[in-house]
């Protein structure tokens, strides 16, 4: 790793010459290229790995007065108390389902969209349904959250009201831990399909025509072209935004499903983000924060790896 | 063709380098400038601008610190409310500001400590017990007592009136490194309880005595359609979300809060009551109450502004809250009453704050290099004159007196909002004191009468949470964070009738697995050490 | 052998699709009529319930109110100017960063890909960044809300993704054998072919900054600094606090008036990332790779 940090971003090293002297006539060949790699890189390297010796403090114990390199060693004391936790179990489950009941049913509902978007033949109409739906992805979690109180509540929101009109009990929704896992993905589903369909909008516009005038040719009907262009078209973007997605599989935002938090749902609300924020920042536990998240990463990163490899295998598309 | 292209990206290039470079140089400048907290070399310490102890100007030679300090959304800046600017001349103490909002206050606060960027002192500043430890020991925060004692007459002696703020300050090791704001007005330190007198009147029932007597007021508000719009749609009981209504019902089985936890004090033995048969019976009496829709069915997930906003409509039985700013509109209809006796007889007002209600409120840093000006800086606060500076600002044009004790002019209080603007203490958390002589708007006639009416049923002493050495606190924290999160939620299951107290046994067991008994030891300890 | 696509039938498809869509537009619509009228309703009547779809007890109160809040206009200066340069700088990052690594023929790109990607799960955390942007000099500048994150890892690689699937790889080459250098061919035929994505990358970037408020959190003291989300956040998070602490004058009705504006604040905060869209969208247009392929 270091020899690929030092030979990426400069000239090419003139010691090693002789053991590299394929790939260095290579890199001099295509030296511009590196030229215009030099800023990202030199961006990536201070801000991102210069600060990475603070992870040190997931095996410290963190006192802001003596800084991060003047703290203590605690070892593996914080991995320790976190897996021996009353809540370990229930928190990496929540974790967990959360995630794949959304990567299972938010994950598909942009990309039908914007298939959908792709058939309108009317600009106007085509149009309209987007900006409509990319507008939720406004909205504050605060105001979202707020709303989804107004609506659901039991005594005066409008879905309880039509629940008793025909005659039902009205439900406690946001106080029912069966209800939080439904009713957090949904929001989350109407909050950003649209938004999320951009990418994939922008890579249908990039279809070749001539595969739809093709396909029309042999008579393929409009569902058979959108499985036969459409789809192989933005299959790639599609791939890489479910790596991408499965990267960040332990990472569930914090801020709405803390909103959404009460002692009733937490069966199923609890999960190690909303845990972090609680017990770690706001009691200012740093180094037990870090090393929850440092556990999150490393599991997240082996995630990554798996389906990177798999996906290079079947799709030919992958992160490297 | 070609080269144009080239020449273009290398103008390119060097555009950009110059952006990124122009930046770094421009933000350089700026720290410079901004970056150094170690005090203005031109008034630095002459030995001759002595710190008086008594009597204003502090200091005859005008001094200069800075303080950190949070600002809640209701403020506007500190440098533009009178408190400030009278009192920059009087003292010849001038105090810069480093405000910081009250989102993300805490991870500012931090930063400041991590970096090492101290300001001189540190304002409203909400330390916890925990911080100031821990930057007391690694000498960020200076040891307070023995400025206290020669340069803080007021604050002393109100030390010496209520030993109990000492004993809430003061370390193991016997220092001080943190004033916190001090509450001696018993109203402000508890929330009253108000019910429903119109509609006790129309029902014609009289004032509940008894739990038993309550839940039987409580359903014939809830059936007798005391608003009289023909609809049930009244809210018998309600409170703020989550658990308080489990602390405002807890007095009257016996369950009290001393040292800022779920503890009885009796005969000098501390004892943690979460698993307690009588706590028990609390949480079956308040299940009765929400499976009879006595309770408000959203008392687990309303907002405060949801709650506020309830108090105003009249709709409600009986709710708690320490004011009744909130419904004042509509206020003949309520009246504070006094806690309900239990099934056992127990009658207590335990939710109550200790006298030094606002840990942390203020600290000196080893960076500042008048300590003694500081603290007398800041002693002025906890007279009643400095205090009055404080919370009314300037008399004739935001008070008047009447009766010898201050109140806000119409004027002020007709534009809306514009009271916060001009005092620190809107928003909570300011260090100074608040008594009786400073408080004619948060304890006008009908507040002082619902206080009255509990007086007789407030614990003797309230304990204010102790403080513990780095070490211990360290572990009272691991423990109280799996501890507190489990018997909230259980306490709330069990309210609701989510979880059976079929398994009261197991929850009871639990809780012994997390150790509970461990940290009823650690509070013991810390009661024993206590400078009562 | 060849199957014939009968009108009808096409019709029937489109018809599914409109009747879809206009479902999808209902039911994204509701919630935000709803944060309209309640902007123009009375807060109290929002908080009970009372509204569900029209305005109840109509007022302009919290508009008018919110064009009298100074520090929101100063938050909307302040954000524009963030995010116009912010995005400019990401842009000009994010292409310098994805086209060479989206060269199939460059050597260590797969190395340098790990590095970058690894970046996306491990960070040092608050404090040194905190420390570093310090010693950089960029606190309490806007500087400090641009370069720590000039590039977004997960934009970088959708663009990358792009430049290596939809513009071929043959036209690069033989633009090569035209003599034609790599900053050229980035400029006069890379970008050009690109627009679908960068109007993304655009929106994407500017979005990002116009909602970004947690290092203005860190980083910035001084309040005329503030980015409108900061403001914003002030009036929201004033209805969530739940200490009154007895008797700050006014602190319910200052809450139940944060409660009404908190929706008008919404309105007027979206709105000029939300006429962006249209003008973002025009790019979107699809054939631009089969002209310039042909010409």
């Amino acid at each position: 790793m270091d020899s690929m940090i030092e030979n990426a971003g400069a000239a090419p090293v003139p010691g090693r010459k002789r053991k590299n002297d394929g790939l260095l006539r290579k890199m001099a060949k295509r030296y511009d290229l590196y030229l215009m790699l030099l800023p990202p890189l030199a961006f990536y390297l201070i801000f991102h790995y210069g600060p990475l010796y603070g992870l040190q403090i997931a095996f410290k114990n963190f006192n802001p007065a003596k800084g991060i390199i003047g703290s203590p060693w605690e070892g593996f004391g914080h991995f320790e108390r976190f897996f021996n936790s009353y809540y370990f179990w229930r928190l990496l489950w929540n974790t967990v389902s959360i995630n794949l009941f959304s990567l299972l049913i938010a994950f598909p509902v942009p990309i039908l969209l914007a298939l959908l978007v792709n058939e309108i033949k009317s600009r106007a109409y085509s149009k309209w349904l987007q900006n409509i739906t990319y507008i939720p992805h406004f909205i504050s979690v605060v105001v979202i959250v707020g709303i989804l109180n107004v609506f659901l509540s039991p005594k005066t929101g409008p879905v309880n009201q039509l629940i008793e009109a025909f005659g039902g009990t009205p439900i406690n929704f946001l106080q029912e831990a069966a209800w939080f896992k439904p009713i957090f993905i949904g929001s989350n589903i109407w909050q950003s399909m649209g938004w999320q369909s951009i990418i994939y909008i922008a890579a249908l516009s990039g279809v070749n025509p001539q595969l739809y005038e093709a396909a029309k040719m042999d008579g393929a009907s409009r569902l058979r072209r959108i499985w036969h262009v459409s789809l192989p078209g933005i299959m790639p973007v599609i791939v890489i935004l479910l790596i991408l997605d499965i990267g960040h599989f332990m990472n569930i935002g914090f801020e709405k499903i803390l909103l959404m938090q009460n002692n009733l749902n937490l069966e199923s609300s609890d999960v190690i983000s909303t845990f972090v924020y609680t017990t770690g920042i706001l009691k200012g536990e740093y180094s037990y924060t870090a090393a929850i998240g440092l556990f999150n990463s490393v599991i997240n990163l082996m995630l990554l790896l798996l389906v990177n490899r798999f996906a290079r295998k079947t799709s030919e598309t992958s992160l490297w | 063709m070609r080269k144009t292209w080239g020449r273009y990206a290398f103008a390119t290039m060097l555009v950009t380098g110059l952006i990124v470079s122009g930046c770094s140089n421009g933000g350089n400048g700026n720290s410079n400038e901004k970056g150094g907290n170690t005090g203005d070399p031109k008034s630095s310490g002459s030995a001759e601008n002595a710190v008086k102890t008594e009597g204003f100007p502090i200091v005859d030679t005008p001094i200069k610190l800075k303080m950190f300090t949070r600002v809640a959304p209701v403020n506007g800046p500190f440098k533009d409310m009178p408190v400030f600017q009278d009192y920059e001349k009087m003292s010849n103490v001038k105090v810069d500001f480093i405000e910081a909002p009250t989102d993300g206050f805490a991870e500012k606060k931090n930063l400041l400590f991590a970096s090492n960027e101290l300001p001189d002192a540190l304002y409203r500043s909400g330390l916890t017990q925990l911080e100031t430890v821990r930057y007391g020991a690694a000498g960020q925060l200076i040891p307070l007592e023995n400025l206290i004692d020669q340069y803080a007459p007021n604050l002393k002696s109100l030390m010496d009136q209520y030993p109990e703020i000492r004993a809430g300050i003061t370390t193991p090791e016997g220092h001080i490194y943190a004033i916190p704001g001090i509450v001696t007005l018993g109203s402000a330190r508890t929330d009253k309880r108000w019910i429903n007198k119109a509609w006790l009147d129309k029902l014609g029932l009289k004032v509940p005595e008894t739990t038993d007597e309550l839940y039987e007021v409580l359903k014939a508000f809830r059936d007798g359609d005391p608003n009289g719009n023909g609809k049930a749609d009244e809210i018998p009981m309600t409170a703020r979300i989550g658990m308080p209504i489990v602390y405002q019902m807890a007095g009257a089985f016996g369950l009290d809060s001393q040292l800022g936890y779920n503890i009885n004090v009796e005969n000098d033995k501390v004892h943690i009551w979460s698993g307690d048969e009588q706590y028990k019976e609390l949480l079956m009496y308040l299940n009765k109450l929400y499976k009879e829709k006595l309770i408000d069915p959203e008392i687990f997930s309303h907002t405060e502004a949801q709650y506020l906003a309830k108090q105003g409509t009249g709709n409600v039985g009986y709710f708690f809250d320490q004011t009744n700013n909130n419904f004042l509109t509509i206020q003949d209809q309520y009246v504070g009453i006094a806690p309900q006796a239990g099934p056992n007889g127990d009658r207590l007002q335990s939710q109550v704050a200790p006298v030094p209600r606002d840990y942390g409120a203020f600290a000196i840093t080893s960076v500042n290099k008048y300590p003694e000006a500081t603290m007398r800086w800041i002693d002025y606060f906890y007279s009643d004159e400095g205090s009055t500076l404080l919370r009314f600002g300037r008399e004739g044009e935001h008070y008047e007196m009447k009766d010898g004790i201050p109140y806000y002019k119409e004027e002020l209080l007709n534009v809306a909002g514009a009271q916060a603007k001009i005092t620190p203490y809107a928003g909570g958390g300011a260090p100074h004191l608040i008594s009786d002589k400073v408080a004619s708007f948060i304890n006008p006639p009908q507040v002082q009468e619902a206080y009255k009416q509990l007086e007789p049923y407030l614990p003797k002493i309230r304990y204010a949470p102790p403080l513990f050495d780095e070490a211990t606190a360290q572990k009272v924290n691991v423990l109280r964070n799996d501890i507190d999160k489990y018997f909230e939620e259980q306490s709330t299951k069990f309210i609701v009738g989510a979880l059976s107290f079929d398994k009261w046994d197991e929850f009871q067991s639990t809780l012994k697995k997390m150790n509970i008994a461990d940290l009823e030891k650690l509070y013991q300890d810390a009661y024993d050490k206590m400078a009562k | 052998m060849e199957k014939s696509i009968s009108p009808s039938n096409e019709r029937l498809f489109d018809a599914v699709v409109y009747i879809i869509a206009a479902i999808i537009m209902v039911i994204v619509l509701y919630p935000l009529l709803f944060i309209v009228s309640a902007s123009f309703s009375d807060p109290a009547k929002v908080l009970n319930g009372d509204v569900w779809l029209l305005p109840q007890g109509f007022n302009v109160e919290a508009y008018a109110n919110i064009l009298q809040n100074d520090k929101i206009w100063t938050g909307y200066g302040n954000s524009i100017m963030y995010t116009v340069i912010g995005t400019v700088i990401n842009i000009i990052m994010t292409i310098l960063a994805a086209y060479p690594l989206s060269r199939p023929d460059l050597p260590l790109r797969n190395g340098i890909m790990v590095l970058i990607t690894m970046t996306m799960f491990f960070s040092g955390g608050l404090i040194p960044t905190y420390l570093l942007v310090k010693d950089l000099g960029m606190v309490d500048t806007m500087w400090a809300l641009i370069v720590p994150g000039a590039i977004a890892t997960y934009n970088l690689i959708v663009m990358r993704t792009y430049f290596q699937n939809s513009i071929p790889w043959e036209l690069q080459e033989a633009a090569h054998m035209d003599g034609c250098s790599n900053w050229r061919l980035l400029v006069s035929i890379i970008l050009p072919l690109s627009k679908p994505i960068l109007a993304v990358m655009v929106l994407f970037y500017a979005v990002g900054h116009w909602n970004s408020f947690f290092n203005a959190l860190i980083y910035i003291r001084d309040e005329g600094k503030y980015p409108l989300q900061l403001v914003l956040r002030e009036i929201l998070l004033i209805s969530q606090s739940a200490q009154t602490d007895g008797g700050s004058v006014g602190l319910e009705k200052q809450i139940l008036l944060s409660e009404s504006i908190k929706f008008a604040v919404i309105i007027v905060s979206s709105l000029p990332v939300l006429v962006m869209y249209p003008f973002v969208q025009r790019h979107f247009v699809k054939g631009v790779m089969i002209g310039s392929i042909k010409g």
